[in-house]
């Protein structure tokens, strides 16, 4: 690259540099394909492997169904797949999108002054701690066995990684900032949107990555115990009536479920973080 | 928001005389504000005659815990062993998962993305295939245990190995330092909070393993114990039961924590 400024105008010259150029930009571009195919690969050949494994082994479809078979699932009953999809993605969200409301909420609170942190902190942390999944079945008990038993369970578990993540975000603020802020007397408004906020954005999204698998967990675990629709009822269903294929099945619709939450909040953290700009480095003070 | 908010985390390293106070505070607050909450729940419990079925009182659900108190402690063992066995399992193979990783970059290019892609997933929905696969013993709440919590630790780990400064191991290199050596003395250091913060989140996901595989499969455990009990409307049960696995789960959370102030003072020692 640095040959280009030695030698402009000569011919030779800029033929090399430009060689020179287009040899790093496909090394650049080989480095970028090596890093999509080779994952891709290794998935495909894990597929190949299985599908073979399966039809090799002559081990019954019940235990170990060969990945063709569960693409045909698919591929048949996607009306019905289809309907409780939407029911488990309807669910889903909105446990979600209340989790994180409220999540930002207390985590803001919490910050809100130093007593209250240290009042509420500490149990939040208690609650973020303890395998909260053991308390589906209380859900049943209180609620019974209908969608709103479920999101208060989505919500219930969801809810702690986004406080815990907001707090600790907001705390984050860069000491010479908030300092700066002071001198500049600024209002705590004022502190809290261009400071506080700023850096604790990627803390909040850490935090909604975590609450949209969680939430997919709830959903799920909601499901298998309350039993009425969702995919987590038919794999409930179908494990119990030995049909691993429609097991399957769900669970990769499960999968992509849970993917399709993560992309949008990792798209939404993109688009915030370009509004907001990265928080600002301490060298610029 | 405000003043407080801004003026403490800048003022208060400066009044030295409320040293004491302040973790008076920190301690009195919190301890107070659960007192309080609790003798609201047991209030509401007593006075409003909602039955003890929706809403058992707390002293309900001690007397509860003292009645049954040696069947808990039984199911508690199961939980418990299987729990930890599944938490380390799982540990060891996530920390030797990131370590082959680490070592060689192809492999991290090739199965990376892969192992970033099952932590995503749901995997909890997997728990009925493992009954189906290993049958309804120890062996296959074990697996699924490990199958979900293995994966934190790998990402962790892996995440902590690579984090390691660039002027340490620049350093390394041209002290002619060996491979095993720059990953003994720099690498693992580095990666050791990013490891017990896998560690940790390990932790509550081999109890959730263990206790959503007894929902599905278990004739002993805690997980069992809560089914058990709701079906018998027990609520006081339920939530005695609930509060034998929040124990067990903060004392592994907590040993995870000495753990790591032991390793971080070994580490900064020799």
């Amino acid at each position: 690259m640095s040959g280009a400024s030695l030698a402009t105008g000569t011919t030779p010259g800029t033929a090399i540099a430009a060689n020179a150029a287009m040899r790093e930009r496909r090394q650049a571009l080989w480095r970028a394909a090596r890093r999509v195919l080779l994952p891709v690969l290794t998935a495909a050949l894990a597929l190949a492997a299985w599908e073979w494994g399966a039809r090799a082994s002559g081990v019954s479809a019940m235990v170990l169904v060969p990945p063709s078979a569960v693409w045909s699932v698919l591929a048949n009953s996607w009306p019905i797949l289809l309907e409780h999809t939407l029911v488990t993605l309807r669910e889903v969200t909105a446990g979600f999108l209340l989790a994180a409301g409220g999540g930002i909420a207390l985590g803001t609170l919490l910050t809100a002054s130093t007593r209250i942190r240290q009042t509420i902190q500490p149990l939040v942390v208690f609650f973020q701690l303890i395998p909260k999944i053991a308390l589906a079945p209380l859900f049943i008990v209180w609620l019974g066995v209908g969608p709103s038993s479920r999101l208060a369970f989505v919500l219930f578990i969801a809810f702690f990684p986004v406080a815990v993540s907001t707090a600790a975000g907001l705390m984050s603020a860069e000491r010479n900032a908030l300092l700066l802020c002071r001198s500049l007397t600024a209002t705590g408004w004022q502190t809290f949107h261009s400071v506080r906020f700023p850096y604790a954005v990627p803390h909040i999204f850490a935090g909604l990555k975590i609450c949209a698998t969680v939430a997919m967990i709830g959903q799920v675990v909601g499901e298998f115990v309350t039993a009425q629709q969702g995919l987590g009822y038919i794999v409930m269903f179908a494990s119990a009536a030995a049909e691993t294929a429609l097991v399957f099945a769900a669970v990769t619709l499960l999968c992509g479920l849970g993917l399709l939450l993560y992309g949008v909040v990792a798209v939404a953290e993109w688009l915030v973080l370009r509004w907001f700009g990265a928080p600002i480095s301490s060298s610029q003070f | 928001m405000s003043e407080t908010a801004l003026a403490l985390p800048v003022a208060a390293p400066a009044r030295r005389g409320w040293r004491v106070g302040e973790w008076g505070w920190a301690i009195g607050l919190p301890v107070g504000f659960t007192l309080v909450l609790l003798a609201l729940w047991q209030a509401a419990a007593d006075l409003s005659g909602i039955p003890t079925v929706l809403l058992p009182s707390p002293l309900a659900v001690l007397r509860r815990a003292a009645e049954v108190w040696p069947e808990l402690l039984d199911n508690a063992r199961y939980t418990g062993l299987e729990a930890v066995l599944s938490f380390l399992i799982a540990s060891l193979l996530g920390v030797a998962v990131a370590a082959a990783l680490s070592a060689s970059e192809r492999l991290r290019e090739a199965l990376y993305p892969n192992l970033v892609l099952f932590q995503l997933i749901p995997k909890i929905a997997l728990a009925p295939l493992f009954v189906l696969w290993l049958g309804i013993g120890s062996a296959s709440r074990l697996t699924f245990a490990v199958f979900v919590s293995f994966f934190p630790v790998a990402i962790a780990t892996l995440a902590g190995l690579a984090s390691a400064d660039g002027n340490a191991l620049r350093l390394c290199r041209s002290l002619n330092a060996r491979g095993w050596q720059t990953f003994l003395a720099v690498r693992v250091p580095y990666s050791l909070p990013f490891l017990f913060s896998g560690l940790k989140v390990a932790a509550t996901m081999a109890f959730i393993g263990v206790v959503v595989g007894e929902f599905i499969s278990a004739r002993a455990g805690l997980g069992y114990y809560i089914l058990f009990a709701s079906s018998r409307a027990d609520t006081p049960g339920i939530l005695a039961a609930i509060g034998m696995l929040c124990l067990l789960g903060l004392a592994l959370y907590g040993l995870i924590a000495l753990g790591e102030q032991a390793a971080r003072r070994w580490w900064r020692g020799g």
